[in-house]
């Protein structure tokens, strides 16, 4: 553990980005940053080859090398003033970075750990602050205070099982801004007998991505989960997959969306469509979860694939995760705009399988529609 | 006005003296540290000189900066002042093929430079192991080169001619676009491995060579990292010139597998000779080599595939950062890594290297350049151990003495910086430094570029590592 003990100073340079540090005072604190594993980097600068954000600002302490050095500053008693919280902040947690350093070293969670140290201290933007109190306020990502299942019909709403071996684990995404997504991933595992957690709240990743705790909410969803008894878990967004899978208690399997139907392909009953499509890779589905295939299979099912440029593990990001589309917008559509340069000529769609992404690609002016898979495959089903 | 304020009237945003630039541009890859008051990103030739002309004005000292990947300090701002981060200045100006040259801007990356010019048969020999992110102005300013320097030669051997800005803000050409030119002094090669303390370069014409249309790669493996290197004495002397020949010892190998279980690479210490040219020259010095090595090595292989050939490079090429792999409570320190000797000595800096390492008990990985001479040695520590860092500092001190006592270099192409200045008297003599030191005097008589570097002032050094 190393012990920090400085004074907020808002510092700003006036070149960088619109974030204000919300609090202005640090009395001791601690980050509980594992010395061994700044010190993997040996700043060689492999990373700056990859990192989005680094492409776009140019600047060294907006690459994961800078940002480790950043981190371990703190732990020495730098003080984060605003270009720190910039330096860290402006980090997508795509995973490129890890994926390609030679020392093995795991920069996102640094980065994830300096976020957290200096948030326990009330250091944090105010887009960070935003996700706490929208969050807690509303049980969502947006703040939003309507019905969470509003997407869903009565008759479906009025025959939801309380007690299921599957439970669809929607998002705050497509709960709020892609309801037609969530139906129509509804209406595919309805017919396998999957349910709906009755009060789905946040699952997290948000909190955790920007250096909140989530435990709460956690708590709320794992609580309904075991209640309806779910032994799998399934999830079309990819930031709830891999918050899903990886921060909480490993008491039931978490299966992504193109997973389950590249599993009942069978059983689907898809046509061939006259498409050529892409797909875009996220981050935490594929590189931070090695799910490649399952989509791929899906897609090729129903009609031709052309890949990015860049895909797989090598995939660029799309600039919306890690809180970067909150916090620094401008910032998130040009690494979409970059992403969008990977597109190949004349594909009918872009496909994905998280709705920030899509999102995200959207908002940057894709030329080329940008839809979910289930979009794909709900355009694939032969109507009864 | 204060500084900062002069230099956003000149370059407008891309000026900073945020605590967050100010402490990611205080080292590079190396251990040197020295914290700048401004860091400023140009994004032309008016710009850079614009700022040099208010460092000089101000009395403000200058360090120029590529991709922040040297191993000795040289972008490190030792005294503070302005760096210069020319990375954004990445433009590749011209293609001119037909008198094979190229026009670029010191931040192109040497590998989007490669990347432009292989469909149209060319490319740009100096290939460092930070090949994918190291900028061009950052290799000329070091003549940095890599794996096919045996046959290629290094950086210095494809500049044709330099924009360069200098210490009053004045801009210069330096030579022509001819492959040759008998024209007074040499002024490029005089700013090739000046790292910043003469001027700072803000264009370059780059001499190209065709690629060959065959590789082939023979690995050769041993039962000793020495028998390796009296392996590479015969074939030299046998009069085959391979276009790279690299060393990997028994520990580098263990590190690239652990990287990537699937590459085939033999137990011991390993020899990766590279032949090119046309398809039955390549085949035919494969072969001759493969035939050599054979009476003393105990397996040969030659691989043709050109897709498990540029893995295995790939590999290589990063391995010096990958010693983590092997046990996460180690970390490569990049001191006493880049010492070259005449070729016939190798076998002997192999040895002695071997016995530093062991007197001192800092293990080391033994790889690198062995067909010219350099010898990369990547020593590695647990670097939470205080004990561990003086050993370390008397285990480089004691690989940069034995290099010079054979008739080698301390650098071989990673550059002097600060790192390495305290070994430019004993290897160059006074006499060769004080011409140096005289050339700098009349350049930049203020002493306001990159100052403590070379071994060129009397400044305070980082005297020390961590």
């Amino acid at each position: 553990m190393i012990e920090m003990r400085r004074e907020v100073e808002d510092s700003r340079s006036g070149t960088e980005t619109k974030t204000e540090t919300k609090e202005t005072k640090v009395e001791t604190a601690e980050i509980s940053i594992d010395p061994r594993t700044i010190e993997l980097c040996v700043r060689c600068g492999t990373c700056r080859s990859v990192c989005p954000a680094f492409e776009v600002l140019g600047w060294e302490s907006k690459n994961t090398r800078g940002r480790v050095m950043v981190a371990k500053a703190l732990g020495e008693g730098l003080a984060p003033d605003a270009s720190v919280l910039d330096s860290l902040n402006t980090c997508t947690t795509c995973g490129i970075c890890a994926a390609k350093c030679p020392a093995g070293a795991n920069p996102p969670a640094i980065v994830q750990s300096a976020r957290m140290g200096l948030v326990s201290q009330g250091v944090m933007t105010e887009a960070q602050a935003g996700f706490r109190t929208r969050i807690a306020e509303s049980g969502n990502t947006f703040g939003e205070g309507g019905d969470r299942l509003g997407w869903l019909s009565d008759p479906d709403r009025e025959g939801l099982k309380e007690s299921s071996d599957l439970v669809y684990f929607v998002g705050c995404l497509d709960s709020y801004r892609y309801p037609e997504v969530a139906k129509k991933t509804f209406d595919l595992l309805k017919r396998f007998g999957a349910t709906l957690l009755p009060e789905e709240v946040c699952c997290g990743s948000p909190l955790i991505r920007t250096g909140s705790d989530a435990g709460k909410f956690v708590d709320r969803n794992l609580r309904q989960i075991k209640m309806i008894g779910a032994k799998t878990v399934i999830t079309g967004c990819a930031g709830c997959y891999s918050t899903l899978k990886k921060d909480y208690p490993p008491e039931f399997e978490v299966v992504s969306v193109p997973e389950f139907l590249a599993e009942h392909l069978a059983e689907l009953d898809l046509r061939r469509l006259d498409l050529t499509v892409t797909y875009h890779d996220p981050c935490h589905l594929g590189r931070g979860s090695g799910i490649f295939d399952p989509p791929r299979e899906v897609i090729k099912a129903i009609c031709r694939l052309e890949e990015m440029r860049s895909n797989r593990q090598d995939a660029r990001c799309c600039g919306g995760g890690g809180g970067v589309r909150a916090g620094y917008p401008d910032l998130s559509l040009e690494i979409a705009k970059l992403r969008l340069q990977d597109v190949p000529a004349g594909v009918d769609a872009i496909v994905s399988c998280c709705p920030l992404c899509i999102r995200n690609l959207s908002d940057a002016s894709s030329e080329v529609e940008v839809i979910d898979l289930v979009d794909l495959v709900e355009r694939a089903i032969v109507p009864p | 006005m204060n500084i900062i304020e002069k230099l956003r009237d000149i370059v407008g945003e891309r000026a900073s003296a945020s605590p967050a630039e100010r402490l990611c541009y205080s080292s590079d890859a190396s251990q040197v540290r020295g914290t700048p008051d401004c860091v400023v990103r140009p994004l032309s030739t008016a710009e850079v000189s614009s700022v040099v002309e208010l460092a000089a004005a101000e009395g403000v000292p200058v360090t120029a900066r590529g991709a922040g990947t040297g191993l000795a300090g040289g972008a490190v701002p030792l005294r503070g002042g302005i760096v210069l981060d020319l990375s954004g200045m990445d433009r590749i100006v011209e293609l001119d093929l037909s008198n094979l040259a190229v026009v670029v801007e010191p931040g192109v990356v040497q590998a989007r430079l490669n990347e432009r010019l292989r469909p149209r048969g060319f490319f740009f020999p100096p290939d460092p192991g930070s090949a994918a992110f190291c900028t061009i102005g950052g290799l000329i300013a070091n003549n940095g080169s890599g794996m096919r320097s045996v046959k290629y030669g290094t950086t210095r051997n494809y500049v044709l001619d330099l924009e360069v800005v200098l210490a009053d803000g004045s801009v210069v050409r330096t030579g022509s676009r001819t492959l040759k030119a008998a024209a007074g002094y040499d002024l490029t090669r005089l700013f090739i491995g000046s790292e910043g303390t003469l001027g700072i370069i803000t264009q370059a014409v780059l001499r190209v060579a065709p690629l060959p249309k065959a590789r082939r790669l023979v690995i050769a493996a041993f039962d000793s990292a020495e028998e390796a290197g009296r392996t590479v004495a015969a074939t030299f002397a046998a009069g085959i010139v391979p276009s790279a020949c690299e060393i990997l010892d028994r520990t580098t190998v263990a590190v690239l597998r652990r990287c990537d279980p699937t590459l085939r690479l033999p137990d011991g210490d390993v020899l990766l000779f590279e032949v090119d040219g046309s398809e039955g020259a390549a085949a035919e010095a494969a072969a001759e080599i493969a035939a050599l090595s054979s009476t003393t090595a105990a397996s040969v292989a030659v691989v043709a595939g050109a897709e498990e050939m540029e893995e295995i490079w790939a590999a290589r090429r990063l391995v010096g950062a990958a010693i983590s792999r092997l046990d996460p409570a180690k970390s490569r320190i990049y001191v006493g890594e880049d010492v070259g000797v005449p070729i016939k000595e190798i076998p002997a800096l192999i040895r002695e290297v071997s016995e530093i390492s062991d007197r001192f008990g800092i293990p080391a990985m033994k790889y690198g350049h062995i067909g010219d001479g350099n010898l990369h040695v990547a020593l590695f520590i647990d670097v939470l151990d205080d004990g561990e860092w003086a050993r370390l500092a008397g285990a480089a001190d004691a690989i940069h003495r034995a290099a010079i006592r054979l008739g080698g270099t301390v650098s071989s192409e990673h550059g002097i910086g600060a790192a390495r200045s305290e070994y430019m008297n004993e290897q160059l003599g006074s006499s060769a430094l004080s011409v140096m030191r005289a050339i700098k005097g009349a350049l930049d008589p203020r002493g306001i570029m990159n100052p403590g570097k070379l071994g060129l002032d009397d400044g305070p050094s980082p005297g020390g590592y961590g």
